[in-house]
């Protein structure tokens, strides 16, 4: 799966973009500047799954995370956030030992986690010992059977294709799951966003008892 | 058939059980209560006459000996046994009590009895009883009260008599006590029961002498083995006086002898065929029965033949003198069963059981057709009692009238109905017996106690039958009973309405009120006032239910006499005991014990040699020809008993038949004495009885009281037992409760002491060290109680991180021990 | 990033270091892949427990399920390029994923509204009711 050419450089380029809009996320004073740092790092990350192969998670993710929860996220900050900052030079770090200790920790965990991958692959590519060039000629054979798009400069994938069949054939249980989850998640969100008058008078309960 | 005669107590019990149990519940009519009690008895009555027929005038092979149902298998083994040790020699009999039932010349007579006077008396039952909301309960305690007395006179042992004995002592208790909700009635009921309990404890401490001494409960094999020993003369007493007076003792209870006498006039608080029954022709006659079946016994022991003839003798005359005061006319008749129960055991004393029993017969016939014709003027008179407020009832009561003078004829002793000739041999007897002393002393008695039998009887007629109709002149009954018998004759209420305690009433004076029964009573009495006549309510005829019976019962009180005439009448009749098979006197001599011959089914005296009817018992040494044996015979069995009347009055006159006629001469007048002054007191001359209860206060004082018996018994045994009762409770409530409260007040001092150490000692030290732990511990713990979230979250992390590290602890020390 | 400077200066073989720096550099696999994966996520997770907002919390968390995602579809494409007929297993879970960080953010942010109704703050320091 190795990547090459200008798929290499824009995996390079949307990688460190996804690092730092990442990092600007969490460093952003303004909550609106981190909801739109991440907005960014999402796409960066969306881009890296299409190079990946993975087209219709990377629209998937663009439609639904992107346009659906951030969209969410910027509604919430409006509603409750508007001013937060800029009223005063409100400390956006917990106190100082908190911050310490996260440091530490996180340091630690990049360490054995970065540490574990390279390990790891390289004990993965001890265990399947497919050389790079048997790899990629498979590939190729397996690309040059789908058929080409219209223009003719590239192929038409059957990412969606087996996404779908997979989804609707063999994690269809998961799927209807899914679905009532999200039933469940709207019943729940509405429930608990109603103001105390929306309570009562659906309930038909007196204000001052709805609690 | 006599095969079938297990079915006779079975059929009575059955209709018992189905109108117990089934009679409330289905809602039987009172016809069907009725139709089922009556005919099973009926049906009862008609095997019980095929059987005694095919017994005893069937040319049975059997007779007489007796037979039991056993030997064709209609019985069952009721008490399989073990061993029981035998007085005599060193022998192990193996007891073994079966049920079966055995048809001898005793228990026919008994089952006839009770069958066919019952018959009559159900009957008249369904018709006295009519209205009754516990009709169906009357009758199934009747038909199980005909069980129980037929088991008594069926059984083939000492056991199944006892059975049947306390079932007829419970069924005399749930029939006397049947208006229940009447205080005198089950106070009535009550002491029925417990003084037949006191008889019932003598007799059980007979049976087990019986099987002590016998090895077994069986009739045929006890009298088997008693014929043998020794006769206890006055002045020995033995094994068999001591079983002769546990008998006598039971005998006594429950047929009404002198000492326990007390609950058969109180019994009367019962309905009146109950009274009829029961207190007058069956279960007071089961003491008689018992004594008669086990006469093998009583006539070894002279003491107990003498002790049953005196305080027969006794009960007669105290019981006699009694009913010359009575105003209820159903106590009347109570003391008069009881006198003639007396009279009954002075036969048996005397040795002439077979004539006690034919009295039983007599008896059980009269004394039934009385106590039904009483029950008949009751009904008649709206349920007054009172004989005071009775007379002239003859022009409203015809059937009961002549039916009951029938009665009245027979108790008197004239001559031919049924009761002279028993009564009369029964004197006979006494006067010229050689079983004990003092027989004249028996006869004596006796005569006075008819005398005064046939004064009160008389009495009894006039006041009620005979006179001017006093019931018009005082307000008859209490409130209850004249607003029903107002309803009555205005034809509002039907007959026989149930009022509370409609019934026999308690009794009370003329112009007495009684307790108010209905509403606008007060305003019936201060509109009416006392005493005033407003309007009497007429005494009213029987419907045929009642007085039909009365009418057989009438024909056999006065043919029924003809079984038993006497010796004295054969220059009429030219045998001894004329009829053959019918005679009483020939029917019951296979039951009863010869003491010259020593065996069963020898006739006694000697005018004529024994018919040579087969026995199959051992023969014992006396010589056969013992028949000829005369009163001198017997007379060297019991040795000298002193004077004896008849021989005294045969020596003035040479010839035993005068002397037997010279005896039935003066019964005669005294019974024509008797009658005579009860005419001249009650019929032509009212007012000399009350000059003579003047002049005799004191004895009229102590009759009308009954000799203060009851009052002695309270306060002697009643009231002192409560006593010992009381002083029990209080020892028990206060010694051993107390114990009982002080052991409970020690464990709760201790479990004090206890609490108090676990409390402060234990309790301090435990408290000690989690005060100490927690002061030390607790800052620690709630430290970590920040309620800030992200110190929970980077505990999470800490977490995530050190489960990694010990997951991957191998690999991690690989990479630095590199 | 030590240790892994470090196993690289450990590590012994024919090929330089650079070389294999500038190899891994040029054709980027899957441990590429899977390190971007973990560096965002070990940024989200500074950020939840650094942060004072709690809707930067949410996002910070929305950084790890996107990293997690990253790694789903990264195997995905490994297996697939080794022939495993199982491959799109991972693009399978990472749908799931987005569905319930999409039904948990509906729910949290829900909830970060009532609390805003009854704290009337953000700041997560403030909401300590649970401290002793």
């Amino acid at each position: 799966m190795t990547l090459s050419g200008y798929e290499a450089l824009f995996f390079w380029i949307f990688g460190l973009a996804a690092i730092f809009a990442g990092l600007l996320t969490v460093m952003a004073r303004n909550a609106v500047h981190s909801a739109l740092f991440l907005i960014s790092s999402l796409i960066s990350v969306a881009a890296l799954f299409i190079l990946a192969r993975a087209e219709f998670i990377a629209g998937v993710q663009i439609l639904v995370y992107v346009g659906g929860v951030m969209v969410l996220f910027l509604f919430v900050i409006m509603l409750v956030n508007v001013g937060a900052e800029e009223r005063g030079s409100e400390e956006i770090f917990n106190n100082q030992r908190q911050v310490t200790a996260s440091l530490i920790f996180c340091l630690l965990l990049v360490g054995g986690m970065l540490y574990s991958i390279n390990t790891g692959y390289r004990g993965l590519q001890a265990r399947y010992p497919a050389t790079q060039e048997a790899v990629a000629a498979q590939e190729t054979i397996r690309d040059e059977a789908h058929a080409p798009s219209a223009t003719g400069s590239s192929r038409i994938t059957k990412d969606t294709e087996s996404v779908g069949s997979s989804l609707y054939r063999y994690a269809s249980l998961p799927f209807e799951i899914a679905s009532i989850l999200l039933l469940v998640a709207i019943i729940g969100s509405v429930m608990l966003a109603r103001t105390l008058k929306q309570e009562a008078s659906a309930d038909d309960v007196a204000p001052e008892n709805a609690d | 058939m006599q095969k079938y005669i297990w079915l006779v107590p079975l059929l009575p019990l059955i209709g018992a059980a189905i109108n117990g149990l089934l009679g409330r519940k289905l809602r039987f009519s009172e016809r069907l209560i009725g139709g089922i009690a009556v005919g099973s008895v009926a049906l009862a009555f008609l095997i019980s006459v095929a059987a005694v027929y095919s017994y005893g005038f069937g040319g049975h092979p059997e007779w007489p000996k007796p037979y039991l149902t056993s030997q064709d298998g209609f019985s069952f083994n009721w008490i399989p046994g073990g061993a029981v040790s035998v007085n005599h020699g060193a022998q192990y009999a193996l007891l073994n009590i079966e049920w079966s039932y055995q048809l001898d010349p005793l228990s026919s007579i008994f089952m006839l009895i009770v069958t066919g006077v019952g018959l009559c008396i159900f009957v008249f039952a369904t018709g006295y009883m009519h209205g009754e909301t516990g009709f169906y309960r009357f009758f199934a305690y009747m038909g199980l009260f005909m069980f129980a007395m037929l088991v008594l006179v069926m059984g083939s042992n000492f056991l199944m008599m006892f059975v049947g004995w306390e079932g007829v002592g419970l069924c005399s208790y749930l029939l006397i006590g049947y208006y229940f909700d009447r205080q005198e009635a089950a106070n009535a009921s009550r002491k029925a029961f417990i003084t037949n309990r006191v008889g019932d404890f003598g007799f059980a401490l007979a049976i087990f002498g019986i099987i002590a001494t016998f090895g077994s409960a069986q009739y045929v094999n006890v009298f088997e083995q008693a014929k043998s020993y020794p006769i206890e003369l006055i002045g020995h007493w033995g094994v068999l006086s001591w079983i002769a007076l546990g008998l006598f003792i039971g005998a006594c209870g429950k047929s009404a002898q002198l000492p326990l006498h007390v609950w058969l006039p109180d019994a009367m608080a019962g309905p009146t065929p109950v009274s009829a029954l029961i207190h007058a022709a069956t279960m007071v006659t089961a003491g008689l029965y018992m004594v008669t079946r086990t006469n093998v016994i009583f006539q070894h022991s002279q003491t107990m033949l003498l002790v049953v003839a005196l305080v027969g003798a006794a009960t007669a005359i105290f019981a006699a003198t009694i009913g010359i005061t009575q105003n209820d006319i159903k106590k009347v008749l109570a003391y008069s069963t009881v006198s003639q129960l007396g009279f009954m055991f002075m036969a048996c004393g005397v040795g002439a059981f077979a004539i006690g029993i034919f009295h039983v017969m007599t008896h059980a016939f009269f004394k039934a057709l009385m106590f039904l014709g009483a029950g008949s003027v009751i009904h008649g008179m709206h349920h007054e009692q009172d004989m005071r407020r009775m007379g002239g009832l003859k022009k409203y009561m015809p059937y009961t009238y002549w039916t009951f003078m029938a009665g009245w004829l027979a108790i008197c002793g004239v001559i031919p109905f049924s009761g002279f000739w028993s009564k009369d041999e029964i004197l006979w007897n006494a006067a010229s017996t050689t079983h004990i002393p003092l027989g004249w002393v028996v006869w004596l008695v006796g005569t006075i106690a008819a005398t005064c039998t046939a004064f009160y009887m008389t009495r009894l007629m006039a006041m009620t039958f005979w006179g001017r109709e006093r019931f018009l002149e005082a307000p008859a009954g209490g409130e209850a009973d004249e607003a029903h018998a107002s309803a009555y004759d205005k034809g509002l209420a039907p007959h026989d309405a149930t009022f509370a305690s409609a019934g026999d009433r308690p009794r009370h004076e003329p112009g007495e009120h009684v307790g108010p029964v209905h509403e606008n009573v007060a305003h019936h009495v201060a509109t009416h006032g006392h005493g005033e006549h407003h309007g009497a309510h007429i005494p009213h005829e029987s419907p045929p239910s009642m007085w039909v019976p009365l009418a057989v019962l009438a024909v056999l009180a006065t043919l029924g006499g003809l079984v038993g005439i006497g010796p004295a009448f054969r220059t009429l009749t030219g045998t001894e005991h004329p009829g053959g098979h019918l005679n009483i006197v020939t029917w019951l001599n296979p039951i009863i014990w010869n003491p010259v011959t020593r065996e069963f089914n020898t006739p006694e005296g000697g005018h004529e040699a024994a018919a040579p009817i087969e026995t199959t018992h051992a023969a014992p040494p006396v010589a056969e020809g013992a028949a000829e044996a005369g009163h001198g015979s017997v007379a060297a069995v019991y040795g000298d008993t002193g004077f004896n009347l008849a021989h005294a009055v045969e020596g003035s006159t040479h010839s035993e038949l005068a002397t037997e006629w010279i005896f039935i001469i003066i019964s005669l007048v005294v019974a024509g004495i008797g009658m005579l002054l009860g005419g001249l007191f009650y019929v032509w001359r009212p007012a000399l009885a009350g000059v003579w209860s003047q002049r005799l206060r004191p004895l009229y004082v102590a009759s009308y009281n009954k000799y203060w018996v009851d009052e002695f018994y309270g306060l002697t045994v009643t009231r002192r037992t409560m006593d010992l009762a009381r002083a029990v409770f209080s020892f028990d409530s206060r010694l051993v409760d107390g114990i009982v409260n002080g052991l409970a007040w020690l464990s709760r001092l201790f479990s004090r002491i206890v609490g108090g150490f676990d409390k402060y000692f234990v309790d301090g030290l435990v408290n000690t060290v989690a005060a100490f732990i927690m002061r030390l511990m607790s800052p620690l713990f709630r430290a970590a109680q920040t309620g800030f979230t992200q110190n929970y979250a980077l505990v999470m992390v800490l977490g995530l991180m050190v489960a990694v590290a010990v997951f991957f602890a191998r690999d991690i020390l690989a990479v630095f021990g590199r | 990033m030590l240790t892994y400077l470090g196993a690289i200066f450990l590590q012994q073989g024919d090929t330089t270091r650079f070389d294999l720096m500038k190899q891994a550099a040029v054709n980027p696999d899957l441990s590429k892949f899977l390190v971007i994966g973990a560096l965002l996520f070990i940024i989200g997770v500074a950020g939840v427990l650094t942060r004072r907002n709690i809707i930067v919390i949410f996002m910070s968390i929305e950084l790890i399920l996107n990293a997690a995602n990253l790694n789903f579809i990264a195997f995905s494409r490994y297996l697939s390029a080794m022939g495993n007929v199982n491959a799109v297993a991972g693009q399978i879970f990472a749908v799931f994923v987005i569905v319930v960080a999409a039904a948990e953010a509906a729910i949290g942010l829900g909830i970060v509204i009532a609390l805003y109704r009854n704290k009337e703050t953000i700041w997560v320091d403030e909401i300590d009711l649970l401290k002793w």
